[in-house]
C-alpha cells in the first residue's frame, strides 16, 4: 500500500523528508472516518486509505508534486480541511494525499476588498482578519472550520448571502494547478500573476470550471492553490467575543448590527415576509429554521435535546413559523432605526406577525456557524438535498421532501413533518433550501439513508426540483441526463480534457456511481442506464 | 445502534469506542474557538498538530488510529508510539471537541497510552527513566526522599491545621522559591497548614498521563492514604499538575468521583482569590510591570471535578442516565486573574489564546522528558505571543510550565520574565 | 444541396438573405474596423431554429456569427471570414416578467427600447448600463459585461440563466434552469451557479464565440419613485478618489459614476450643437453624479438617512467637494438626468456616443479607482501625438461593485466616414491599449485589435481557453477569429 519509491523519492526531495510519510500509521490516520461528513453514509465503503501524505508549502511545489505524479502515473488526491471527508478520501489504492493546510496565506487589500488566500485558511480566520480591516465575508453553513478556498468553489451558502450571494459568485483571481501539473491563473492574475484583483476573462470567463460536479470537482481536477476571494463592507463596530466554551458569542453593537425573531400567523405570511423584506431591500440575513435547531440551541447535550424534541409533534412544528431576520446598519445607526420600522409595517402591521426577544449576541453566522454539532443529535448528519431557487421553490420542496422522507423514518430521525430550513439569498432572487438528514450510523436499517439518497434524486427529476448536487450524494448517471439537460457529459467532457489519465482524484466526478455499482443494497433501486464505473479511470459516456 | 453498557474506566479502551467512531473531524480540537478566533495567526490549540502536521499527530487522526487498532486494522508499532506520545495531553482538544460534540477525547487519549503500556510498546525510555526514580525515591528528580522537606527550613507549620499543602517534585527540589513563597502568604493570609515531608510522593502525573496506570495507582494511593491519615480536609497546591492530579486522576483511577475522596483540593490562586474577598490579604507593594498570564492547562481547562459514569448508551449514542461531560467551562481562570490585576503598578494584558483556548507550554504528558526540543517548540510559540501582546512578565501558576518557559528563554536570550504566580503575590504583599 | 437550401429549409425562403445589399449592411458595424462579407443572413424566426443552424453550419464547417442587437461598435460581428450571419433580432419576445422573484425571461433580440417600458408598467427595472442605445439587445450587452450604472449591490451580475445552442449544436440550459421541463417547472431559473460546472460565464466576454443563447433570465430591481441628484463638480481628477471609495461602501445611492465634461455635455446637450458647446464650456472638468432613492417602503425616511450619511461623509473625508442638487449654469440644473438615466437613449436621438462626430471609438477596462488619475494622464500625454485634440476626450468612470473596482472609459469621438481620420483613431486605440496594458489595466474583454496584445500576455489562460473552446466548437465554426480562437 504504497506509492512506487521512485516517485517517493523525488517528492521527498521537493518538500524535504518531514514533510511526507508513507508509514503506514500516517496513512490510516490520514483516512477519514468512520465518522463525519458523508462518511457515515454507505459510500464511505469505496474509502481508501492514501499511499503516501505530503504536505507541500507553496504553488511551486504543489506543481512539482502534481507533475510527478503524471510522471509515475500516481493518483492523487488534495485535501485543504478535509471537512467535507466523503470526497477527502481516496477511492482507489496507493494515491498521493496532498495536505494544503501548511498552505495558509491571508493577505488583504483593504481597499479594494478582497483576500487572496490559500487552501489552508478557515473561514473564521478570514472572518476576523476581514472585520479588523471593516470588512466582511459570510461563514458558512459548513462551518467556520471550513477551507475558505474549498468552500468558495463549492458554494457558499449561509444567511448571509441575504445580500452578499453565495460565496462561489465572490470568486476573484485563481491560481490553479491543473492535473497535469500545468498552472492556470484565472480573471486579473492571467496577466499579472500577483494581481488578484478581479475576476472576469479574459474574454471567456473560466471561473465556472472549477465548480465541478457540484460541491466543487473536490480534488478530481487538480489544485486550486489560491484565490482571491470578494470580501465586502462591514458597518465600523467590530462584535466582540464573549463567554466561555461552550457558550460563546458575538456581543453585538445594537444600534448596528442586531437579529430580529418574528412569530408569523401561518407559513404563507412567513412567506410573504420574506419577499416584501427582499423587495424593500432592507435586512442582511433573512431565515426560517427548523424547530430542532432551537432545541439544539436550548440542549446542553443530546440527552436534553432528546428530551426536548419528544415533547413536539406535527402541531407544533406546523406552528413554528418563525422568521428570524438580522438587521446591519451600514450606512449608518438611522439605517438600522429606519429598517426596523419597514420590518414592523411588513411583519407586524402587514401580516399580522409577532415580535419575540432575542438575544443581544449571536452565537452563528456572523463569526462563527456550529456545523459540527448537527452531528449531536443523532451522531449521524448529511445534508442530502439542498439548492438555491426562487422562494417559491424551496416552499414546495419543502413539502414533497417531507412526504417523502416518512417513508425512510426510521432510521431517519423523526421530524415530525420537517418541511426543511429555507433562507433567502441575493435580495430575493433566491433562497438557500436545505433538507437535513439525521440518523444513528450504526443503525441496522442505515442502508435506507442511501436509498433515500436516490428517492430524492428521482423526487427531483419527477418533480422538477432544482437540485445543487448533481453528483454528490448523486449518481451522475441519474441526475446527468436530467439537468441541462446531459449535464453529465460536459463533465466528462472536462475531465477527459484535463485529466486523461484520471490521476486527479479517480473516479469523480462518479464516486456515488461507484458506490452504487459496488454496494449490493443500492442494486433494488438502480434502474436507471450506467456504464461500467471503474475507480482508476475517468467515466465514459459513449 | 445496540444497546451497550459502558463506563468511564480508562483501563479498557473499549469504553471510549463510541467517542472515537462519533469523531467527525470538525478539528474543534485544533482550532481555537471561533467566537475567539484571532485571525490567521495563533489560530490554533493543539501543539502536536501544529508541530508534526500529520494526522497521526492530531486528536481526530489519533482517534481513528484508537479505533483502529480495536478493529485490528493496526497494530503499535513505533511511529505510532512517537505519535502517541508527542502530545501534552493539555486537554485543548478535549475542550473544543465539547464545544459542539460530547465527545470524551481526553478520556479516549489517556486510555490509548494505558493500553500502550500495558501491551508492553510503551512508555518511552525517559518515562520508565523517571517511574524509576519515583519508585526509588518518590520524586521524578531521583534526589533522596528525605530532602523533600528541606526547603521547609525555618517555616512554621502545624500538624493540626486542616490544610496540608501539597508541594509536588518541582517545588520541593527544583523550584524552592515557590514553596517558601506560598508559606510566606498563607502565613499573612493566617491561614495554618501542615506538609507530608518525605511522605509525600510524586503526585503520580508523569506516570498517570505516560499511561503507567499501575504504577501511578501505587503512588495515588500512597498520598491518598497520607492525607487521609493527617486528617487534612484541605490539599492546597502551588502545582497545577498535582492539583489536577489529585483533584481529577486520583479519583479517575480508581473508579471513582472527585466528591468521594475525602479531601478538597484547592489551588494557591483559589485560596488567594478567596481571600481578597474576604480582605485578609493586602497587596501593599507596587509592582511596575505589564504582565501577561499563562493558562495552566492542569488549573485551567482540564481541573473539572471528574465525575465517575457507567451506565447505557442507547440509540443515537443516548446515554443513561446522562453522562456528566467536563468541557472546561469550570477552569481556574479568573481567580489568578483578579489576583494580577489587584497588584498595585501592575499592567495587566491577556495573551490571544486565553484560558480553554490557551496554548500549552509544552511541557506536560511526558513531553518536557521524552521529547525536550518539541517542548521547547511549544513554549517558544507561547512566548511569541506573550511578546505580541507586550508583555515583560509571564507568570504562570505551574513550576512545570514555569520550568519549561525558562529553558526556552534560556536557548533563546529573549527578555522576558517568567514568574511563578505565588512569587508574584509573595513580592505584592511585601 | 447547397447551404442556401438547406439554411431556408429550417428557416424559410424569406428569412435567408444573400442580397449584395444586405450582405454590405451586415458586413460592418459602427466602430473603427473594416468590413468583412457574410456569405449569407439568415433571419431566426424562432429558437428551434438556431440549433438547426449551428448543427449545419458544423456539417459544412461554415462559420457562424451570432448578431442580436441593431447596433454594434466593437467589430465582433463582423464576419471576416464569411459564413452564415445569424441575426436573432426577431427573437424578441418576452417570454415571462415575474415581479414576485424579480426575474425577467427575454430572447436576445430584446432591446433596451423594448424592455425598460415594458417593466415601467409593473414598477420593475433591469438595473442597465450607462444610457445604452435603445437597440441594442439587453443580453447582449450583459453577456459583454457591460458594467451596470448602478454599483450598490456587492455583486453586478445581472444574468442569472439561459439556454444556449453550444458552438457543436448542443442545446444546453444552465444553472437552475437545467431542470428537466423548465420552464414548466418549481425552479424559476433564478440561480446561475451548478448544478455541475457553471456555465453562466463561460459565454460572456466571449463576442459571440461560445454559442448562442436562445433566451436568458435576468434580475429585476425595484423602479424607484421618489429620487434625488446630487453633482459633485471639481477640477482635479485627483479629488475624486475619495468619495468614490466612500460614497457607496457605505451603502448610499443608487446610480453613481464619473464623467468629465465632454460625456456630460454630450448626454445633457439638448440642442445640437448649441447646447454641447455651451455646456463644455461651462460644465467643470469632472462631475460625480450620484442619486439617491427610495424604495418601494418609507421611501422618503431612506432618502433622508442615505442624504444625512452622505454629508457626514463630506465633513470627515471630501470636505471641498461641493454636493450640489442643481448644476450651475445648466438648464433645469442637469436635473432631468434621473431620468435619462433609467431608460435607454432616446431612439429618436443620435446615440450620445456619436453626437459629437459620428461615431466613437470607446477604450475601456477594469481598474482600481484609486489608478484612474494615473491611466487619464497617460491617455492625456499621448492623445496629441497622433493629433487627437484632448477637448475631445471623453471620459467615464463607472464604480462596480461599491468601487471594488471601476470600468474606466476613454471615449474618442471621429467621422466615420473618414477614412484617415478612422484609421488614426484605430492605431491611438491600439497604442494607447499598449501603454496601459503595459501600467497594469485589466483588460477583461478585448476586441479587435486588442485581442492579441492581452492574449501574448496571458498565455496560461489562452492555452486553457482554446482546449475549452475546441471542445465546445471542434470545428471552429463560432465566431471564428475573435479573441484566442
Amino acid at each position: 500500500m504504497t506509492i512506487p519509491q521512485a516517485a517517493y523519492k523525488v517528492l521527498e526531495a521537493i518538500v524535504g523528508p518531514d514533510y511526507i510519510s508513507q508509514d503506514p500509521i500516517d496513512c490510516e490516520a490520514h483516512t477519514p472516518g468512520p465518522n463525519g461528513f458523508e462518511t457515515d453514509l454507505g459510500v464511505a465503503t469505496i474509502l481508501k486509505s492514501p499511499g503516501c501524505v505530503i504536505f507541500p508549502s507553496t504553488t511551486e511545489e504543489v506543481q512539482k508534486i502534481v507533475k510527478t505524479c503524471n510522471r509515475y502515473k500516481v493518483p492523487f488526491i488534495p485535501i485543504s480541511t478535509q471537512w467535507w471527508s466523503g470526497r477527502g478520501a481516496a477511492k482507489v489504492e496507493d494515491a498521493l494525499m496532498i495536505d494544503l493546510k501548511r498552505m495558509d496565506q491571508c493577505d488583504i487589500d483593504d481597499k479594494h476588498m478582497f483576500a487572496v488566500v490559500g487552501s489552508g485558511l478557515i473561514y473564521s480566520q478570514l472572518q476576523e482578519e476581514a472585520m479588523k480591516r471593516g470588512l466582511y465575508t459570510t461563514i458558512p453553513g459548513g462551518g467556520s472550520q471550513v477551507g475558505v478556498v474549498a468552500n468558495h468553489i463549492l458554494y457558499g451558502s449561509s444567511p448571509l448571502n441575504y445580500r452578499t450571494c453565495i460565496a462561489n459568485r465572490r470568486i476573484l483571481g485563481v491560481e490553479w494547478v491543473l492535473p497535469d501539473g500545468e498552472i492556470l491563473r484565472l480573471g486579473s492574475c492571467a496577466l499579472d500573476k500577483d494581481d488578484y484583483l478581479w475576476g472576469e476573462g479574459i474574454g471567456p470567463d473560466l471561473r465556472g470550471m472549477i465548480r465541478g460536479f457540484s460541491p466543487g470537482w473536490m480534488g478530481s481536477m487538480g489544485i486550486v492553490t489560491k484565490m482571491s476571494v470578494k470580501l465586502v463592507p462591514f458597518q465600523p463596530d467590530k462584535p466582540m467575543p464573549v463567554g466561555i466554551s461552550p457558550d460563546t458569542a458575538v456581543e453585538l453593537p445594537l444600534k448596528r448590527i442586531n437579529w430580529y425573531n418574528f412569530i408569523l400567523p401561518s407559513k404563507d405570511a412567513l412567506v410573504k415576509a420574506m419577499y416584501e423584506i427582499a423587495n424593500a431591500e432592507i435586512g442582511a440575513g433573512l431565515t426560517k429554521v427548523p424547530l430542532f435547531w432551537r432545541a439544539i440551541a436550548k440542549a446542553n447535550n443530546k440527552e436534553e435535546f432528546w428530551e426536548l424534541w419528544d415533547q413536539e409533534s406535527e402541531e407544533t412544528v406546523a406552528a413554528m413559523n418563525v422568521l428570524r431576520v438580522l438587521l446591519i446598519g451600514f450606512t449608518s445607526e438611522k439605517q438600522l432605526e429606519y429598517e426596523e420600522r419597514v420590518l414592523q409595517d411588513i411583519i407586524v402591521k402587514d401580516l399580522g406577525g409577532k415580535q419575540t426577544r432575542t438575544k443581544p449576541t449571536d452565537e452563528s453566522w456572523v463569526k462563527n456557524a456550529d456545523s459540527a454539532s448537527m452531528w449531536m443529535m443523532c451522531g449521524g448528519y448529511t445534508s442530502l438535498e439542498f439548492d438555491f431557487e426562487a422562494i417559491s421553490h424551496a416552499v414546495a420542496k419543502g413539502v414533497d421532501c417531507s412526504k417523502l422522507k416518512k417513508g425512510y423514518t426510521p432510521p431517519l430521525m423523526k421530524a415530525y413533518g420537517d418541511q426543511g430550513w429555507f433562507q433567502v439569498g441575493d435580495y430575493g432572487h433566491l433562497a438557500l433550501f436545505e433538507f437535513l438528514t439525521y440518523q444513528d450510523p450504526d443503525d441496522e436499517q442505515k442502508h435506507k439513508v442511501d436509498e433515500w439518497s436516490v428517492a430524492l434524486s428521482k423526487m427531483n427529476i419527477e418533480n422538477r426540483y432544482y437540485t445543487a448536487q448533481l453528483a454528490s450524494h448523486k449518481p451522475l448517471f441519474l441526475t446527468g441526463p436530467a439537468y441541462g439537460p446531459d449535464y453529465h457529459k460536459w463533465m466528462i467532457r472536462f475531465k477527459e480534457e484535463f485529466d486523461p489519465d484520471a490521476l486527479s482524484n479517480p473516479p469523480g466526478p462518479a464516486d456515488t456511481d461507484l458506490f452504487i455499482q459496488e454496494a449490493e443494497w443500492m442494486q433494488k433501486v438502480k434502474d436507471w442506464p450506467a456504464p461500467k464505473i471503474e475507480a482508476n479511470k475517468n467515466p465514459k459516456f459513449e | 445502534m445496540p444497546e451497550e453498557y459502558v463506563k468511564f474506566d480508562l483501563t479498557d479502551m473499549k469504553n471510549f469506542e463510541y467517542d472515537m467512531k462519533r469523531c467527525v473531524r470538525c478539528k474543534g480540537c485544533k482550532w481555537v474557538d471561533h467566537i475567539y478566533m484571532p485571525g490567521a495567526t495563533y489560530s490554533t490549540r493543539c501543539p502536536s498538530e501544529k508541530r508534526y502536521l500529520f494526522d497521526s499527530f492530531s486528536a481526530w487522526g489519533r482517534l481513528r488510529l484508537a479505533l483502529s487498532l480495536l478493529n485490528g486494522r493496526i497494530e503499535f508499532n513505533d511511529r505510532f508510539v512517537e505519535a502517541i506520545y508527542k502530545c501534552q495531553l493539555c486537554g485543548a482538544c478535549d475542550a473544543g471537541c465539547k464545544r459542539n460534540l460530547d465527545l470524551e477525547i481526553g478520556s479516549a487519549l489517556e486510555s490509548l497510552r494505558i493500553k500502550c503500556v500495558a501491551d508492553g510498546f510503551g512508555p518511552m525510555p525517559e518515562h520508565k527513566a523517571i517511574a524509576e526514580k519515583i519508585e526509588k525515591e518518590h520524586n521524578v528528580f531521583g534526589g533522596p526522599a528525605d530532602n523533600r522537606d528541606k526547603w521547609a527550613k525555618g517555616i512554621q507549620t502545624d500538624d493540626k491545621a486542616e490544610f496540608v499543602y501539597f508541594v509536588g517534585c518541582y517545588g520541593s527540589y527544583k523550584m524552592q522559591g515557590i514553596p517558601k513563597a506560598t508559606a510566606n502568604i498563607l502565613k499573612a493570609t493566617g491561614q495554618s497548614f501542615k506538609i507530608m515531608g518525605s511522605d509525600e510522593y510524586c503526585c503520580g502525573y508523569p506516570l498517570y498521563s505516560t499511561g503507567q496506570i499501575e504504577k501511578a495507582k501505587k503512588a495515588a494511593q500512597h498520598n491518598i492514604d497520607t492525607i487521609a491519615k493527617s486528617g487534612a480536609k484541605t490539599v492546597i497546591t502551588a502545582c497545577a499538575e498535582c492539583y489536577k492530579t489529585l483533584k481529577v486522576d486520583y479519583p479517575k483511577m480508581f473508579n471513582k468521583s472527585t466528591s468521594d475522596m475525602g479531601y478538597q483540593v484547592i489551588h494557591l490562586v483559589e485560596f488567594v482569590a478567596d481571600q481578597m474577598e474576604k480582605g485578609t490579604i493586602k497587596f501593599k507593594n507596587n509592582i511596575d510591570m505589564r504582565v501577561t498570564y499563562h493558562d495552566a492547562c492542569n488549573l485551567a481547562r482540564m481541573s473539572e471535578p471528574w465525575v465517575y459514569w457507567e451506565g447505557k448508551r442507547k440509540l443515537y449514542g443516548i446515554t443513561e442516565p446522562t453522562a456528566p461531560r467536563r468541557k472546561g467551562t469550570h477552569g481556574v481562570y479568573h481567580q489568578p486573574r483578579n489576583i494580577l490585576k489587584a497588584i498595585p503598578g501592575i499592567d495587566y494584558v491577556d495573551m490571544i489564546r486565553i484560558r480553554e483556548n490557551a496554548w500549552c507550554c509544552g511541557a506536560g504528558g511526558g513531553v518536557a522528558e521524552a521529547f525536550p526540543e518539541f517542548a521547547q517548540w511549544s513554549a517558544e510559540e507561547r512566548l511569541e505571543e506573550v511578546d505580541e501582546v507586550g508583555a515583560a512578565a509571564l507568570i504562570t501558576a505551574c513550576p512545570r510550565c514555569k520550568d519549561n518557559f525558562s529553558k526556552a528563554i534560556n536557548a533563546s536570550g529573549d527578555n522576558i520574565k517568567v514568574m511563578d504566580i505565588a512569587e508574584m503575590i509573595n513580592e505584592a504583599i511585601k | 444541396m447547397d447551404l442556401k437550401n438547406e439554411l431556408q429549409k429550417i428557416v424559410g425562403a424569406g428569412n435567408v438573405l444573400d442580397s449584395p445589399e444586405i450582405l454590405e449592411e451586415y458586413s460592418t458595424d459602427n466602430g473603427i474596423y473594416p468590413p468583412g462579407m457574410p456569405t449569407v443572413v439568415v433571419k431566426a424566426g424562432k429558437s428551434e431554429d438556431v440549433a438547426k443552424v449551428i448543427n449545419l453550419a458544423n456539417k459544412n464547417s461554415t462559420p457562424v456569427i451570432p448578431v442580436s442587437s441593431g447596433v454594434h461598435f466593437q467589430g465582433c460581428t463582423i464576419p471576416y471570414q464569411g459564413g452564415i450571419v445569424l441575426d436573432l433580432s426577431n427573437l424578441n419576445k418576452i417570454l415571462e416578467i415575474d415581479p414576485p422573484n424579480r426575474r425577467v425571461r427575454i430572447e436576445p433580440g430584446v432591446t433596451w427600447g423594448q424592455i425598460t417600458d415594458e417593466l415601467a408598467k409593473e414598477n420593475i427595472r433591469v438595473i442597465s448600463p450607462l444610457l445604452p442605445h435603445a437597440d441594442r439587445s439587453v443580453i447582449t450587452d450583459y453577456l459583454e459585461r457591460e458594467a451596470p450604472v448602478v454599483p450598490k449591490y456587492e455583486f453586478a451580475e445581472p444574468l442569472m440563466t439561459y439556454e444556449i445552442v453550444w458552438p457543436n449544436g448542443e442545446v444546453f440550459r444552465t444553472g437552475s434552469a437545467s431542470v428537466p421541463g423548465y420552464p414548466d417547472s418549481p425552479a424559476k431559473g433564478t440561480n446561475p451557479a451548478g448544478p455541475g460546472l457553471d456555465f453562466y460565464r463561460l459565454p460572456q466576454g466571449a463576442q459571440g464565440t461560445m454559442g448562442v443563447i436562445n433566451w436568458a433570465n435576468l434580475k429585476l430591481e425595484y423602479l424607484p419613485k421618489i429620487n434625488k441628484i446630487f453633482f459633485m463638480p471639481f477640477e482635479d481628477i485627483n479629488a475624486a478618489i475619495e468619495p468614490i471609495y466612500k460614497i457607496p461602501r457605505v451603502h448610499i445611492g443608487q446610480e453613481f459614476f464619473l464623467l468629465n465634461h465632454v460625456d456630460l455635455a454630450l448626454i445633457l446637450a439638448k440642442q445640437w450643437p448649441d447646447d454641447y458647446d455651451r455646456l463644455s464650456d461651462i460644465l467643470p472638468s469632472w462631475t460625480l453624479i450620484l442619486t439617491i432613492s427610495g424604495p418601494p417602503r418609507r421611501p422618503e425616511e431612506r432618502i433622508e438617512y442615505e442624504k444625512e450619511a452622505l454629508f457626514d461623509l463630506k465633513k470627515q473625508y471630501f470636505q471641498d467637494m461641493p454636493i450640489l442638487e442643481a448644476l450651475p449654469g445648466v438648464p433645469g440644473g442637469g436635473r432631468e438626468l434621473i431620468h435619462m438615466l433609467r431608460k435607454p437613449w432616446p431612439k429618436e436621438e443620435v446615440y450620445w456616443k456619436n453626437r459629437l462626430s459620428g461615431a466613437c471609438q470607446s477604450l475601456f477596462f477594469i481598474a482600481r479607482p484609486e489608478d484612474a488619475p494615473s491611466f487619464y494622464e497617460k491617455v492625456v500625454d499621448e492623445a496629441p501625438k497622433y493629433g487627437y485634440p484632448l477637448e475631445d476626450l471623453g471620459v467615464y468612470l463607472q464604480p462596480i461593485e461599491q468601487s471594488r473596482v471601476c470600468h474606466l472609459e476613454f471615449n474618442m469621438f471621429y467621422d466615420p466616414d473618414d477614412p484617415i481620420e478612422r484609421e488614426k483613431i484605430r492605431i491611438m486605440n491600439r497604442e494607447l491599449a499598449q501603454d496601459l496594458l503595459d501600467m497594469g489595466a485589466i483588460f477583461t474583454r478585448p476586441y479587435g485589435d486588442l485581442a492579441d496584445m492581452v492574449y501574448e500576455k496571458a498565455t496560461s489562460y489562452t492555452t486553457a481557453l482554446k482546449r475549452v473552446k475546441k471542445m465546445f466548437d471542434p470545428n471552429n465554426i463560432m465566431n471564428p477569429g475573435r479573441l484566442c480562437f
